[in-house]
């Protein structure tokens, strides 16, 4: 049945629902036969998913019993009473209640079965095969589906026989193939987020063997560029920033390192049960050190061990509620919240954090499993190792004489600066009376309410002179004497050469280990972080098959083997989904980080189950996945637009044609670098800090938090490593549609507003890329030649005879610098076809 | 409304065929549609109907950025300056705070002098004479209240109805609802005199679309970010670029037949040309009179700044913007206190109150004489309130005159957009720590604001991560808009 549900087309599905709303479906309630039977059918089909195991609102409709003990609202049949029966009036829609909460409702036909059976007593037939929960589409075991025979002589790959039937059973058909240079901009924007390069373009045109294709999916998959673009498809997904937001924002100094583990983890094309085992508990599955063996250098094991316990970074990166905490236990409460809301969404692709309040509403999952789930991640903590060799860490400390001599010269500043304030205080304190100044000597502590008043009068005149010491923060100017002036020149000088020879940090990654003290998970009321119900163990969510846990050591452990394991249909239809949505813009669920029941259902479902099948044969490779979808025909089908198929398919669900998609905030940054010829790509490493404008730098909150980058090369790295500031994040980036990483993102929205024109048309960004654009062109003689180079560039395709006599006409008129912004801001430049 | 700038369409369409590139039929289509329709056809923030009777058509939202004092201004509290310097009585002491141990602090009573003002005989403090004199036209809500006592959970729940960042503010709940007004200016647009220690997600579009998002506005300077048009190119020079752009696109989208993302962005492009005219000529504010100007107290340093933004957002309502923040104490370098008044309270609300207290008055004057207040909701408020005994220095602060955070108990008030003046909603209990009759929840107050406007806030809502969220949560029960507005 579900199967059969989930290829009825979405508008179909909304019509029923919204004709039911308006009534016009409302059923007439035939009188039928008494048919236990069919009535127990019924419950099956449509209630047992969630009323069963598990029993949501407490209500397990699988027996009599069950149904006579009801649940949270009380008994829900009255037996010889359907229209008294809670079960009947939710099911009839008629009130508040509403079931099913998801699907269509019940139809007439079905209404009169539950009514009549019900009336007659509901008898519950001895030999009635008791009910089984079917469980939700995505919930159920992935089965390798057959290949259809469908589109034999089209077809390159079994992907497009899916598609192929498809079109045949909704009437479509699919638009011609795009040509080559469309594909290999496709391609070139697909896996590396970046143009391809002209010459690129000219090889796979000249290419002529039928290998070419081939080839060039090889060719763009082993580049570094293809973890840089896929990478921050998963930094998306969880939640990245180098910070972690609210006031403090705290600074998050080596994040980085579990950016760059993402990065090469595509590159590598790390197995993806591996890179969710590493993620989630890699220092309980692969415990080690780094000083047991070799003088200074890491034994390459060892090192293996480490990459892969950075990749604990993932639970160490999300927002921090830091002074937003009354205390240690609430941060902790909220950290593990996170931890669980991250790993629903991440690979389970089910948004489970409704249940931290109470029982899910929608999809079957309680607030005592959520709590369950949360016992997996106690026990943990955030550590910050060093990622040197112990006789290296101990070195560092060697050099530590040399931090001492900076502390040294900070201490005599503030020991000059506190004697000017104090002389100055005596100052102005001489013009007031004794009493006053008196009472102000009384430590603020002991102070009676007079004194506090008469103190108040001299510390007021003290504010106006900027020589109360203003917490954190060090007085601008004082009315030093020449001589302590001059000693303070000195000193800053000092110091400053003092700080260019030593050394501050130790190299470090932040990653979890295990913590001194396991607390109890307890239930909470309401979500709120004071535990007050009874304790929890480790439990997997029964709808996902789990059960209870021994509850061992490595709590981690057992949740990542779980999650890692290819019987959870989750993980691998939850990522090859992802997969598909890279290459198409949309996935075959529209909802990637919603597999439940508020989610979309798939377009495609044996397709999904086809490439997750595929995915986990082949030993979790996702460069397998891009291999299948972009030597398949229906990623060489063009853009353009079709009438008939639009009014079949407007929402091009069935693939008739490729979605035009508009470059992601990233894209369209670097593009703009790569195509006016400066972009850095060195790779790794601290995030970089391009500089801002004035206008940009209003509304941050602590001005010296994004220390501009010295290095302009720096200014021009791709976007993926530029700094993510929770409270601030790069403007450009935001104007595009980057998400807010307060929350996993498994797919950004596209708007299309005017301050992104604003920005490609006057920000001092593109200015500067189209000066360095101009320049590249500088060299080639003829204009038209120049604007074909730029087309080249841009479109990797030559302009044509109309375009290169307007773009020349333009070049004479306006100069090379205007039409290289104008390159910039035109919708091909930000659109792939 | 017609374009302003249908003058400049001849010439381009003068260019079109002059380069030789011709437009046919479904790009000329559109670009005659915008330009004799005015609003563009896919743009999408046009104006929606609001679903219900609207009271209100704009809002302008002035917060004090730090959570100003509703002890010292608007909620008097006798039997607090009888206890002044006594300990904080025993039943009260259930709370928690961001510094403050109740068991270790003496109530402070209010330094301010009240007196009742207006025909209504409304009690408001010595430091916002000027605004008293609008008595009449304020609705004081003494009874709001929501838990976050550090800043940025109080400007979260203010601004987003929630403690977490991630939600949309209620400038993007308003824009997504209702549209803009205005083709040329941004729907939502924040002014700020610095930073604010919550950060964009304050007047950021959470999940929904970035569309919604507040547009930060300066008074000085280019007024919006990337406004300014590169050095040595003048509105004609973008003009031409943005022809030459527009010819390229309308080629290039009818080799692709129908796309509506493409058309939009076209149009996108032509509202960030108007942008670019309209946004330089609404902060001109040479085009008002010195009577005006004087009025908003753009005559003296010390009013001039908050002055400026208020004398803005009339202008910016005026020409149809639908959702004006203003904020009153940020910090332009490092940390500055604000409304947060921890140290020395009385010194520290005099100084505020004096930039603020002549141009809110002068704004509520102005919008009167036009016929703007009707229209217009004005709303006041802060991140919370403050407490009625003094802070414990753990803060920081050097003495024990000043109070900290409070958002057990505060005061908003609201006047224009159909709201009725002169009145007094709920209250706090007797030393104005805990509001305690007829409580109002931030989501009450959303759910108010939003009715105002025309808006079902339970209706208002948006799919993210599984279900429908809504502005108010599963609050704003308490909704005052038909009690503020009739009588």
């Amino acid at each position: 049945m579900s199967r059969l549900y989930t290829r009825l087309n979405g508008p179909v599905r909304k019509l029923a629902l919204a004709l039911a709303t308006l009534g016009l479906l409302s059923p007439t309630r035939a009188r039928a036969e008494v048919d236990p039977a069919a009535a127990i059918g019924i419950l099956q089909e449509r209630c047992a998913s969630c009323h069963g195991e598990p029993r949501m609102s407490g209500l397990d409709l699988r027996s009599l019993q069950g149904l006579l003990e009801g649940g949270s609202r009380g008994p829900s049949i009255v037996p010889g009473d359907a229209r008294a029966s809670g079960l009947y009036q939710a099911v009839c829609c008629d009130g508040e209640l509403r079931m099913p909460l998801q699907g269509n409702p019940l139809s007439a036909a079905e209404l009169g079965v539950i009514e009549s059976w019900i009336d007659a007593g509901a008898k519950w037939p001895a030999g009635a095969a008791s009910i089984r929960s079917e469980p939700w589409w995505s919930f159920q075991p992935v089965v390798r589906p057959a290949v259809p025979q469908h589109g034999v002589a089209w077809a390159r790959s079994p992907i497009d026989r899916f598609i192929a039937r498809g079109w045949e059973e909704s009437g479509l058909a699919g638009v011609r193939e795009a040509d080559r240079r469309t594909w290999i901009r496709r391609a070139t924007y697909d896996l590396h987020g970046l143009p391809p390069t002209p010459q690129e373009v000219e090889a796979f045109l000249t290419d002529e063997s039928p290998a070419a294709f081939e080839a060039a999916v090889e060719r763009l998959l082993e580049s570094k560029r293809y973890g840089e673009r896929w990478g921050r498809y998963w930094l998306d997904v969880v939640r990245y920033a180098d910070s972690g937001g609210f006031e403090t924002d705290i600074y998050f100094p080596d994040a980085w390192r579990y950016r760059d583990y993402v990065i090469g983890s595509f590159n590598d094309d790390k197995p993806f049960d591996r890179f969710i085992l590493e993620q989630v508990a890699a220092d309980e599955i692969w415990p080690d050190d780094l000083e047991l063996r070799g003088s200074y250098e890491i034994p390459p094991e060892k090192r293996r061990n480490l990459e892969a316990r950075i990749g604990t970074g993932m639970y160490t990166v999300g927002t921090v509620y830091h002074e937003a905490a009354l205390n240690g236990h609430q941060l902790r409460y909220e950290w593990l919240v996170d931890a669980v809301d991250i790993t629903g969404e991440a690979f389970l692709g089910l948004t489970v954090g409704c249940a931290r309040c109470h029982d899910h509403k929608f999809d079957p999952l309680t607030q005592q499993e959520y709590h369950g789930l949360m016992a997996f991640f106690e026990g943990t903590e955030i550590r910050r190792i060093p990622v040197v060799h112990k006789m290296s860490e101990l070195g560092h400390y060697s050099a530590y004489p040399r931090q001492l001599k900076v502390f040294e010269y900070q201490r005599a500043l503030k020991d000059l600066e506190s004697s000017a304030r104090k002389r100055m205080t005596d100052r102005i304190a001489g013009r007031f009376p004794d009493d006053v100044v008196t009472a102000f000597r009384i430590p603020k502590a002991e102070r009676t309410v007079q004194q506090q008043m008469q103190a108040a009068i001299l510390e007021r005149a003290l504010t106006e002179a900027g020589l109360l010491e203003n917490p954190g923060g060090y007085a601008a100017e004082l009315p030093y004497t020449p001589e302590e002036r001059s000693r303070r020149e000195t000193l800053i000088r000092e110091l400053g050469e003092a700080a260019a020879g030593a050394r501050f940090a130790l190299p470090t990654a932040t990653v979890l280990g295990r913590a001194e003290v396991r607390y109890a998970v307890r239930m909470t009321d309401r979500g709120d972080w004071r535990p007050t119900g009874e304790s929890v163990s480790p439990a997997f969510p029964s709808a996902l098959g789990g059960t209870a846990t021994a509850a061992s050591a490595d709590r981690r452990t057992a949740l990542a083997t779980w999650l890692a394991d290819p019987s959870n249909p989750l993980p691998a239809r939850v990522m090859a989904n992802r997969t598909w949505q890279g290459h198409f813009g949309r996935g075959l669920v529209g909802t990637p980080n919603n597999f439940g029941r508020q989610g979309e259902l798939p377009a495609h479902a044996e397709l999904l189950d086809w490439l997750a099948a595929e995915f986990v044969e082949s030993g979790w490779s996702v460069k397998h996945l891009h291999r299948l979808i972009m030597l398949s025909s229906v990623y060489r089908l063009s853009s353009r637009f079709d009438a008939a198929n639009a009014a079949a398919d407007p929402d091009n669900r069935m693939i008739w044609r490729m979605n035009r998609r508009r470059l992601d905030a990233e894209s369209v940054r670097d593009a703009v670098l790569a195509v006016a010829g400066t972009l850095n790509l060195k790779a790794g490493g601290p995030p970089a800090r391009p500089p801002l404008s004035p206008e940009e730098r209003l509304g941050m909150w602590n001005q010296d938090h994004w220390p501009e980058s010295l290095d302009p090369a720096e200014h021009r790295r791709r976007s993926v490593y530029v700094f993510a500031k929770r409270q601030f994040p790069y403007p450009m980036f935001k104007t595009f549609d980057a998400p807010d990483p307060a929350a996993s993102c498994g797919r950004r929205a596209v708007t299309t507003v005017a301050p992104q024109a604003l920005t490609l048309l006057n920000s001092d960004f593109v200015v500067e890329a189209s000066r360095s654009l101009a320049r590249r062109l500088e060299s080639i003689d003829q204009p038209e030649r120049k604007v074909d180079r730029a087309w080249k560039l841009a479109f990797a395709r030559p302009a044509s005879q109309t375009e290169r006599a307007a773009g020349a006409a333009m070049l004479a008129e306006a100069g090379p610098e205007e039409f290289a912004r104008m390159i910039f801001n035109l919708n091909e430049f930000v659109y792939i076809d | 409304m017609q374009s302003k700038h249908a003058a400049s369409l001849p010439s381009r369409r003068q260019f079109l065929e002059n380069a030789g590139l011709g437009f046919g039929g479904l790009a000329a289509s559109l670009l005659l549609e915008r330009d004799s329709m005015g609003a563009p056809a896919s743009n999408p923030l046009a104006p929606k109907p609001a679903p219900l009777p609207a009271q209100a058509k704009s809002v302008i939202f002035l917060f004090m950025h730090g959570g100003p004092s509703h002890l010292d201004t608007f909620d008097p509290k006798p039997l607090l300056q009888q206890h002044h310097g006594q300990p904080v009585p025993e039943s009260f002491r259930t709370l928690d705070f961001q510094f403050t141990k109740m068991d270790r602090v003496p109530l402070l009573g209010s330094p301010r002098t009240f007196r009742r003002r207006g025909e209504s005989g409304l009690e408001v403090s010595d430091l916002f004479s000027h605004v008293g004199r609008h008595a009449d036209d304020l609705a004081v809500i003494r009874s709001c209240h929501h838990d976050g006592f550090t800043h940025i959970t109080g400007q979260n729940w203010m601004n987003t109805g929630w403690a977490q960042v991630g939600r949309p503010s209620l400038g993007s709940w308003v824009v997504y609802g209702l549209g803009s007004e205005s083709e040329d200016l941004p729907a939502y647009v924040v002014m700020l005199d610095g930073g604010i220690k919550s950060g964009s997600p304050a007047y950021g579009s959470g999940f929904l679309p970035a569309m919604y998002q507040g547009t930060l506005l300066r008074s000085e300077g280019p007024p919006i970010l990337n406004i300014r048009r590169p050095a040595g190119t003048d509105a004609a020079g973008q003009r031409r670029l943005l022809d030459r752009l527009q010819a390229f696109n309308r080629r290039h989208l009818e080799a692709r037949g129908e796309d509506s993302e493409l058309a939009a962005r076209m149009n996108a492009y032509e509202l960030a040309f108007r942008m670019q005219a309209s946004a330089p000529e609404v902060v001109d504010l040479s085009q008002e009179t010195a009577a005006t100007q004087a009025l908003y107290g753009l005559d003296s340093d010390v009013t001039r700044p908050f002055g400026k933004q208020c004398l803005l957002a009339r202008r910016m309502v005026e020409r149809g913007v639908r959702f004006v923040q203003l904020y009153s104490g940020c910090a332009t370098n490092g940390p500055s206190p604000g409304w947060d008044g921890h140290n020395q309270i009385d010194q520290n609300h005099e100084t505020m109150a004096a930039q603020v207290d002549r141009p809110i008055a002068g704004l509520l004057e102005d919008l009167k004489a036009r016929g703007l207040l009707g229209e217009t909701l004005v709303v006041w408020g802060g991140d919370f309130g403050r407490t009625p005994f003094t802070d414990g220095g753990e803060s920081g602060a050097r003495n024990n005159a000043g109070r900290d955070h409070n958002p057990y108990g505060f005061t908003v008030w609201m006047a224009g957009g159909g709201v009725r003046g002169g009145q007094v909603v709920g209250a706090t209990d007797e030393i104005g720590l805990n509001a305690v009759e007829d409580r109002v929840h931030v989501h009450d107050l959303h759910a108010t604001m939003l009715t105002l406007l025309g808006l079902d806030h339970v209706k208002l809502s948006y799919p993210f991560q599984g279900r429908d969220f809504r502005l108010t949560d599963v609050g704003g029960s308490n909704n005052l808009a038909r009690r503020l507005t009739s009588g």
